[in-house]
């Protein structure tokens, strides 16, 4: 073996381990769902503010989430069986995942339901949270669109609390289409690119 | 490290098919057969044959199962064959710094 050929192998190891970490196919779905699932949650929310039925909110959260959180177990599985690899990516973005997941129910059932903070401050915890996740997610993947997501993310956080508490999750709607709706539609032509 | 310890590759990794299939393995917990033929690119035969190889040095352990009729095999990395991996890297790296 010479110089050439050494460095040769480690480049190949290199571009071995790169092929595990990439974006697999049907992630965009997981985007494109949740993101979907958060908007009609919102718009759920103040369809129900205009009628007045405040008591209802939680059960359109709660409708909302259930579903996002099925499709994400039914779907995660096939998921699993197409890919035919648990890589230590996709285990890692999972624990993530379900880690905001908790997180996002702390901040926006528990908590103000025990009374700790006002309800206005709900969607700028929320858009923290999110930006984390995107933010880790697009780290792990090593994808520089979706840190910049997380950033925006953060950004509408801060962007939040000069808004009245009244409508600040109405910044929720163009923060997942640019935070979640954009990066599953760029996922899914990516991946449609390397199917073809 | 001089060169000749380059001589101490490891002759079970040192095949290209077997250095990607450990390359790939050491990045997941588990992988399917299918999954290892799409990433690496070659052929069931070629694939088979080099599973085996490194299934009998104890560097990879390979489990089959049946899921819904369909038979499923799956490899993982095993801990002598992550060390054995690192050491045929740590070969490598330390070759091109010597030459450096």
């Amino acid at each position: 073996m010479n110089d050439l050929q050494a460095k040769d192998d480690i480049q190949f190891i290199q571009e071995m381990i790169e092929r595990t970490r990439k974006i697999t196919a049907g992630s965009w779905m997981f985007f494109l769902v949740w993101g979907i699932v958060a908007i009609l949650g919102v718009a759920g929310m103040y369809v129900l503010e205009i009628f007045e039925k405040y008591s209802w909110i939680w059960l359109n959260w709660g409708v909302f989430v259930g579903i996002g959180v099925v499709f994400s177990i039914v779907y995660g599985k096939k998921i699993e069986r197409l890919i035919g690899a648990r890589t230590y990516a996709y285990i890692t973005t999972g624990h993530l995942c379900f880690a905001c997941g908790m997180a996002f129910c702390l901040v926006g059932f528990v908590f103000p339901a025990l009374n700790l903070y006002s309800y206005g401050l709900i969607a700028v915890l929320i858009s923290v949270i999110a930006g984390i996740l995107v933010f880790t997610m697009g780290g792990i993947y090593e994808w520089n669109l979706l840190k910049w997501c997380g950033v925006i993310w953060w950004l509408g956080a801060l962007g939040m609390v000069f808004i009245h508490e009244n409508y600040r999750a109405l910044l929720f709607i163009p923060l997942m289409i640019i935070g979640y709706i954009m990066p599953a539609l760029v996922l899914r032509s990516m991946y449609r690119k390397e199917r073809d | 490290m001089c060169p000749e310890k380059l001589g101490q590759l490891d002759p079970v990794i040192h095949s290209r098919i077997r250095l990607a299939v450990l390359s790939v393995l050491i990045s997941v917990k588990e992988a399917s057969f299918n999954y290892l033929k799409e990433t690496i690119r070659t052929t069931d035969g070629n694939l088979s044959a080099n599973l085996s190889k490194l299934e009998e040095a104890g560097y990879i352990s390979i489990k089959k199962v049946f899921k819904k009729k369909k038979p499923l095999t799956t490899c993982s990395i095993t801990e002598k064959g992550r060390k054995a991996f690192s050491k045929y890297l740590k070969v490598l790296e330390s070759y091109v710094s010597f030459k450096k």
